[in-house]
């Protein structure tokens, strides 16, 4: 087990609504391992169930059923968040203090002493570029700013686990950049990095592997280039005689030919170069070959759209 | 220890930046430091009793006001606006969450009572031309009034709304301050029955006792005499210690519980 940071078992959180009369399966039966060093994905629709999941590997909720570890330590033991940290929704912080007085705050909450304190917090706070803002309260700071402060305090610990939920919403695409540019760093000092999103950026293409979460339930789990295996190669050519349509449809793809213009959707699996022999050898004129590569999103839109008609 | 401290420096800025409770203590101030005006309203022993009285009515009020105030919100609002999540992400247990929001309301208190005593000290001293020891003694009374109705707020705020807690806590201040004279009322009448009197007094000793608190005041208790002001001190101030102790225990159990 050790050499997992995080891994729940049957997991299950119902939230009894006390207005609304139908309790909810936040999460249902959650089954997952997220190995030590790796970038995981978390992804899933809003309302999908993943900020509860983090909670409750956080210890800020407690599973109805199942059981959660966090790098080998049942979740919610304070003891154990020397070594995690944590980015939630939407952070909010005290918004009276300066971004140099909450750092050193979070740092106190981890007993960080004096002189390395006041040290740690300069350097994250030159690390996140906020050296200059540093004495202005947080209540003046920008989203972006706030989201900065966030990512420094949870530098503060060096920790071996990362767990960050939606750390792109609502950024312009320069602050997506510069996420994704730090938790390719992260990665390369060996730490495990867990990030939820609901909407697919660059950030969620630097992971190793995903889990694609809906309604509570894990509907795809995969290392990404197996999961967005399977693109198609579009060929389109001109002057193309009615007689190569059945030649070429036996090769499997999908083909259409409206006057002589010819659409192949040819499955990318080396039987290309074969329905561009046929056109030529047809007297057909070859006009574009593009490749289509399946993408993230439409992974993610294909299994939510699948999983809403079961 | 380290993260209870920080959370109530945390606590105790942030309540000394809430404007609310600056205006409260600030109207105090001002009212204590004009309360010797009204010295020609009454001759003699009278101008003392009144002037005191009066200095201690307004700390005390005040002193009310800003411990509910102050503590209705505290752990509602961190949650409301998850600023707790980050917090109990870090190596912090519950209870010193609890802990900390406590010091830092009561840190909050001293810091306003230090300053209305101050002032009260200065104009009484002023209009009265000596320095009496009853209003050190007093305020420390009234302090720790407010530190256990505080723990009171605090208590309920781990499961109650703000609002609830607003009726709840202002229900249990003016019970606490006024059963025990009620029950001594009821038990020398000889027509109550123990069916009435026994409630009475079971609820007369679970609720905290605020009345202990308000001897030092000539005009709400002008027959009690006190032979050892020192000792009814130190019990008191004991008497609410081991209060506070215990609603502290009981909000960490219930907070421990507590999902966000
Ligand atoms: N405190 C709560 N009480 C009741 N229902 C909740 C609570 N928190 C979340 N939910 C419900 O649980 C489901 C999952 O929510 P959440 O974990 O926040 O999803 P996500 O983070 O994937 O957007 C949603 O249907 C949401 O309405
Ligand atoms: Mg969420």
């Amino acid at each position: 087990m050790s050499d997992l940071a995080i891994k729940t078992v049957n997991l299950t959180k119902r939230y009894s609504g006390l207005w609304s009369k139908q309790p909810v399966d936040a999460v249902k039966n959650l089954n997952l391992e997220v190995h030590r060093g790796e970038i995981f994905g978390f992804l899933g629709p809003n309302g999908a169930g993943k900020t509860t999941t983090i909670k409750v590997l956080l210890g800020i909720i407690y599973p109805t059923e199942g059981e959660a570890y966090v790098l080998g330590k049942p979740a919610g033991d304070p003891k154990n968040h020397y070594k995690i940290s944590y980015l939630p929704e939407n952070p909010y912080f005290y918004d009276f203090m300066t971004g140099r007085e909450i750092l050193t705050f979070y740092a106190k909450l981890f007993g960080i002493p004096e002189p390395d304190r006041s040290k740690r917090v300069n350097e994250l706070l030159d690390r996140v570029g906020l050296s200059r803002a540093a004495d202005q309260p947080l209540r003046t700071y920008s989203k972006g700013m706030q989201q900065r402060i966030g990512l420094a305090q949870c530098l503060l610990n060096d920790p071996d686990l990362l767990i960050l939920d939606e750390p792109t919403a609502g950024l312009d695409p320069i602050a997506h950049i510069d996420i994704r540019d730090m938790i390719l760093d992260l990665r390369d000092q060996g730490k495990t990095l867990f990030i939820s999103s609901h909407q697919l950026s660059d950030v969620e293409r630097v992971c190793d592997r995903v889990a694609i979460l809906n309604r509570g339930v894990m509907v795809q789990l995969g290392r990404i280039e197996e999961l967005l295996a399977g693109g198609h190669v579009e060929v389109i050519a001109d002057k193309v005689p009615d007689n190569v349509v059945e030649p070429i449809r036996q090769l499997g793809g999908k083909v259409s030919l409206h006057d002589g213009r010819l659409i192949v959707e040819q499955p990318d699996n080396g039987s290309v170069d074969r329905v561009i022999d046929i056109v030529r050898a047809a007297g057909g004129h070859i006009i574009s070959v593009k490749p289509y590569r399946r993408s993230l999103e439409d992974l993610f839109v294909e299994t939510i759209q699948g999983g809403r008609n079961v | 220890m380290n993260a209870t401290f920080a959370i109530a420096g945390a606590t105790f800025g942030e309540a000394v930046r809430k404007r609310i409770l600056m205006v409260i203590l600030l109207v105090a101030l001002l009212i204590i430091l004009i309360s010797p005006a009204f010295e020609p309203f009454a001759a003699g022993r009278g101008a003392r009793t009144l002037i005191i009285s009066f200095g201690f009515g307004v700390i005390q009020l005040a002193g009310t006001f800003i411990a509910i105030i102050m503590c209705t919100g505290m752990i509602p609002t961190e949650i409301e606006r998850r600023t707790i999540y980050t917090i109990l992400s870090k190596p912090v247990q519950r209870y010193q969450f609890v802990l900390g929001k406590f010091f830092g309301a009561v840190g909050t208190l001293g810091f306003m009572y230090l300053m209305m005593g101050i002032v009260f000290l200065i104009a009484s001293r002023m209009a009265l031309g000596e320095f009496d020891p009853k209003i050190v003694r007093g305020l420390i009374m009234f302090f720790f009034q407010s530190s256990l109705l505080a723990a009171v707020v605090l208590f309920f705020s781990t499961f109650v709304s703000p609002l609830v807690n607003y009726f709840l806590s202002g229900g249990v201040f003016l019970l606490g301050n006024l059963l025990s004279s009620f029950l001594e009322t009821i038990q020398r009448n000889p027509e109550v029955t123990p069916i009435t009197r026994i409630p009475v007094q079971i609820l007369t000793v679970i609720l905290p006792n605020f009345a202990n608190f308000n001897v030092q005041n000539p005009i709400i208790n002008p027959e009690q005499v006190l032979t050892d002001e020192l000792a009814y001190l130190v019990q008191t101030v004991a008497y609410a210690i081991v209060y506070i102790a215990l609603l502290l225990v009981a909000s960490m159990l219930i907070f421990n519980q507590r999902e966000m």
